[in-house]
């Protein structure tokens, strides 16, 4: 551990590291400091023997994929063949996939070794890690601190150098929000780029799945083994692939990077110090800084979180008792109950009108907002959460938790890209840049915070 | 007393593959639960596939046939109905919006016409459910409250059945259809009748239904709005327990709005079947044949369909009157339906060119037609094999003679004036002729030859006395 993805792959490939001793020194880590960071629901009992097949394979000299014996880690809200997919969730809690997501598939079609489900806010309801059914993660860079979430236990097996990579799911910020808090690169993708099947939805419409790692080239390497076009998925978009991690160096002269008053306006001054340094180390670097307009963003919010009940609701309909566990209501926590009982009320046929259809006229909005000001800029760059993560076990109300995901929130409403990078600390706290993108902007997105992150 | 019926029928589509998955539509043949996958079975995280092509141009193709206006370059949403019940695995069953609008059967206005999804079966003794069914997709057609009276709805009904076995795009097994009626009596509430799978079974239902209503109407009662079942063993509805009062509908996020444009309607529209309503008006016109007629041809598709083949090379009148009176007999006789009649309309063709042309007799025809239902073959060999075919002058004449001599009392009677004698000897005559003669024309010179005979021998005994 220790070291940045690039050279791990390259130990890997000339046989100075193996994947075996990748996974053992993995799974070593995770038992010396998992009890207290609980970043892992189960682990892959069968991973180091996978790592011996890549191993073979290697010595053998035979073609491997990208992420060749690299460790990888599932939220529990992916399917993973054989592994609980829990959900952090006691209605889950002995469900064991019988298939696996498209996105394992992948993963596993490129050499990577899943070493186990990490921890995660139950159905991924909470930006803070502390919804967990098996109990918070905490934060590894800043212990005692919340390490944000939902994708809780990824980004903190990150931070903690429990595996190389991480896969997460972000609905409303749950791969930002953590990757912000703990210090770690991680990309909400463009809505549809990365397939869905195999992920067990918080709210379908707004659902990515994407890398958490520790640097941008290994985001960047999952990314480009996740991403494209599943033809047996509804919403799954059919575009072109492209190798990210070959043009993360060309720099960013001349890119037109936006900023906007509102990030200051919702975000406390101790985070918006460290993005606005950020902000003047892309413009020294040749970015052109430019200010845009995004008059509605504080709507999305509750636009959000209108929308996701209502899915929510629907996408635990399956959760009766009949099939898996026990039944969703009986057993859920405070946070996944209140969702469920809000979607109910929200999708009321004589409530329809004046809640849910007015969140989607709001989506809609923010999609015009947003791709108007990406026609004026590459990419729009701000804080990725309005304040520092609070302490675990703080007592928050509902519409304080909420608040977290002000800025992440609006991207999953328009359905375009954005990362996180570490932009600096603020009280020992890491606060990351969020860089937003348009449709199928990944490239620029990830050029821009390997720039940032090459600068530190 | 006024009475308002309206009906949703559904039936399931004639696809290989489910709605939203690979998986087979068969649930009658294959062992519970193994035409099934993660997506049908609503596992955690499946997604559905979008939605099949084939089941989509069905309920468009079924639309046009109902004279619906096909809703174009709009988004068609695939919504979630949310009801809790062991049948449904994710909890929701896929429903569109309208895909068809404003159409016309018979009268009925058909209000809509749109795509569902099969939910599993659930045996609630055995406490199973078998989900090879879970998926299927289906048609649902809503008519608007057009229907005064049970009959009328009987009638609707058929006229609806037709259409869709005409289709060929709904499974042909018996026992597909669900026919949920809406009832409402002047002066009452509307009551769904749900459980109805026949015809005859919603024409009971409603039947019992005014029946019921009536009672409680005039004994001043309220009519609860409610949802009832109809049993089919007692033939009776009884109330249903419903707690669903809202179905939560929202658009499945999970997959994309259908839009269908002009170009595939039009390409649909070119290849449809032609709706059998339209058909028989426009054989009425075509062919110069009665509506009691065309209705007879139109009731199968396969049956119109060798009338015009055989109409094309034959007299059309002629082949009419054989479809509706001897084809018909010989298939009710025989409990065939035209789909299976094996014969080519070439065959059909020269059997009845042969009649039309008088080499054989219509009832040696019927004979022939009987044999080529049975063991299709060309209509010459047919009536080789039959020995028929029609008798010479001289062979009739040769056995009308014989019939005379060998039956003189019949003879004796007849001339006495006993007209029925002349039927007698007629049967012996083709008995004779093993059925090869035509009656007409035996009848004909029968009494010929017996008058002729008579005359004769009084201008014979004339002679001798003169």
């Amino acid at each position: 551990m220790g070291r940045g993805t690039i050279e791990k792959l390259g130990a890997i490939q000339q046989g100075e590291l193996s994947a075996t001793e990748n996974v053992q020194q993995a799974l070593d880590r995770i038992k010396k400091l998992d009890k207290k960071i609980k970043a892992f629901i189960e682990l892959n009992p069968n991973a180091l023997a996978e790592a011996e097949a890549v191993d073979c394979k290697l010595k053998r000299g035979e073609h491997m994929g990208k992420l060749a014996g690299l460790t990888i880690g599932i939220k529990s809200n992916i399917n993973v063949k054989g592994l609980r997919a829990t959900c952090a969730s006691r209605t889950l809690e002995n469900y064991v996939s019988p298939y696996d997501a498209e996105v394992i598939r992948r993963v596993r079609d490129a050499g990577g070794i899943i070493v186990g489900m990490n921890n995660m806010d139950e159905f991924a309801c909470g930006s803070s890690g502390e919804t967990s059914s098996f109990g918070p993660t905490d934060n590894p860079v800043a212990p005692g601190h919340i390490p944000g979430g939902s994708s809780s236990g990824s980004a903190a097996a990150i931070a903690a150098g429990m595996c190389d990579i991480c896969l997460g799911t972000d609905t409303g910020g749950a791969i930002r929000n953590p990757a912000s808090h703990c210090g770690v690169v991680g990309i909400r993708p463009t809505q549809g780029l990365v397939p869905a099947h195999g992920l067990i939805e918080l709210a379908v419409s707004f659902d990515q799945i994407g890398p958490l790692a520790p640097d941008v080239y290994g985001a960047a390497l999952m990314l480009e083994t996740i991403a494209g076009h599943n033809p047996k998925e509804c919403t799954s978009l059919d575009s072109p692939s492209v190798n990210y991690s070959d043009k993360l160096g060309i720099g960013i002269e001349n890119i037109r990077v936006g900023t906007s008053s509102k990030f200051s306006e919702l975000t406390d001054s101790a985070v918006m110090g460290v993005i606005d340094g950020a902000v003047e180390k892309l413009h020294d670097l040749g970015a052109e800084v430019v200010e845009v307009e995004l008059p509605n963003l504080e709507k999305s919010l509750s636009a959000y979180y209108v929308i996701m009940f209502a899915e929510f609701f629907s996408a635990t309909r399956k959760f009766d008792g009949r099939k898996y566990g026990r039944r969703i209501e009986e057993v859920c926590g405070d946070e996944v109950l209140r969702r469920i009982t809000c979607g109910d009320y929200i999708s009321r046929k004589d409530q329809h009108d004046r809640h849910y259809k007015r969140a989607l006229q709001v989506r809609t909005l923010m999609r015009r907002e947003f791709g108007e000001a990406l026609n004026k800029v590459d990419v729009i760059v701000g804080p990725t959460v309005p304040k520092l993560p609070h302490q675990l076990g703080t007592k928050l109300s509902p519409a304080e938790m909420y608040a977290y995901d002000y800025l992440t929130s609006p991207i999953n409403l328009a359905g375009i890209c954005a990362g996180t990078v570490k932009a600096g600390e603020a009280s020992g706290i890491p606060v990351g840049l969020q860089v937003q993108g348009k449709v199928l902007g990944e490239e620029t997105v990830l050029r821009v915070m390997r720039a940032l992150e090459a600068v530190k | 007393m006024r009475m308002k019926i309206g009906l949703e029928v559904h039936e399931q589509l004639a696809t290989k593959r489910k709605l939203c998955c690979d998986c087979p539509t068969d649930y009658r043949e294959d062992p519970p639960n193994t035409n099934v996958c993660p997506i049908c079975t609503a596992m955690p995280g499946a997604k559905p596939m979008p939605p099949n092509v084939k089941a989509v141009d069905a309920v468009i193709e079924l639309a046009l046939m109902l004279g619906c206006e096909v809703v174009l370059d709009q988004p068609i949403y695939v919504q979630r109905k949310h009801y809790d019940y062991p049948d449904l695995p994710a909890g929701y069953q896929h429903s569109s919006t309208p895909i068809g609008i404003n159409g016309e059967l018979v009268g009925v206005r058909i209000r809509e016409v749109h795509l569902e999804e099969d939910p599993g079966a659930y045996d609630p003794v055995a406490g199973t459910v078998d989900f090879n069914r879970c998926g299927v997709p289906l048609v649902e057609i809503v008519t608007e409250p057009d229907m005064h009276s049970p009959e009328e709805a009987r009638r609707f009904l058929r006229q609806l059945m037709r259409v869709l076995d005409y289709s060929g795009k709904v499974r042909p097994e018996p026992g597909t259809l669900r026919a949920d009626t809406n009832i409402s009596l002047e002066g009452g509430t509307r009551v769904e009748i749900k459980n109805i799978n026949s015809t005859k079974g919603a024409y009971r239902a409603v039947k019992f239904e005014v029946m019921r209503q009536r009672a409680l109407i005039e004994r001043g009662a309220v009519i609860p709005y409610e949802t009832r079942a109809y049993l089919e063993s007692q033939m009776i509805t009884v109330p249903m327990r419903m707690k669903v009062v809202d179905f939560h509908v929202i658009p499945d996020p999970d997959i994309f709005p259908i839009v269908i444009d002009r170009a595939r309607v039009e390409t649909i529209r070119k290849r449809m079947v032609e709706a059998p309503h339209q058909r028989e008006q426009r054989l009425v016109k075509q062919y110069q044949i009665s509506q009691a007629v065309a209705g007879v041809i139109v009731s199968e598709r396969e049956l119109a369909d060798l009338f015009e083949a055989v109409a094309k090379e034959v007299d059309p009148k002629l082949v009419a009157t054989w479809f509706q009176t001897n084809l018909k007999k010989v298939l009710n006789y025989m409990k065939l339906r035209a789909t299976e009649v094996k014969f080519t309309h070439k065959q059909l063709a020269g059997l009845l060119r042969m009649v039309k042309a008088k080499r054989i007799t219509p009832e040696q025809g019927e004979l022939v037609l009987r044999k080529l239902v049975e063991q299709p073959a060309e209509p010459e060999e047919l009536l080789r094999k039959l020995g028929l075919g029609r008798l010479g002058r001289a062979e009739l004449s040769a056995a009308i003679a014989r019939t005379i001599e060998e039956n003189p009392k019949a003879v004796k009677d007849y001339r006495a004036g006993r007209k029925e004698a002349l039927n007698f000897l007629a049967g012996k005559v083709m008995k004779l002729t093993r059925g090869r003669a035509d009656p007409r024309e035996i009848l004909k010179f029968l009494s010929a030859k017996l008058k002729g005979k008579k005359k004769r021998r009084v201008s014979r005994r004339t002679k001798r006395s003169k």
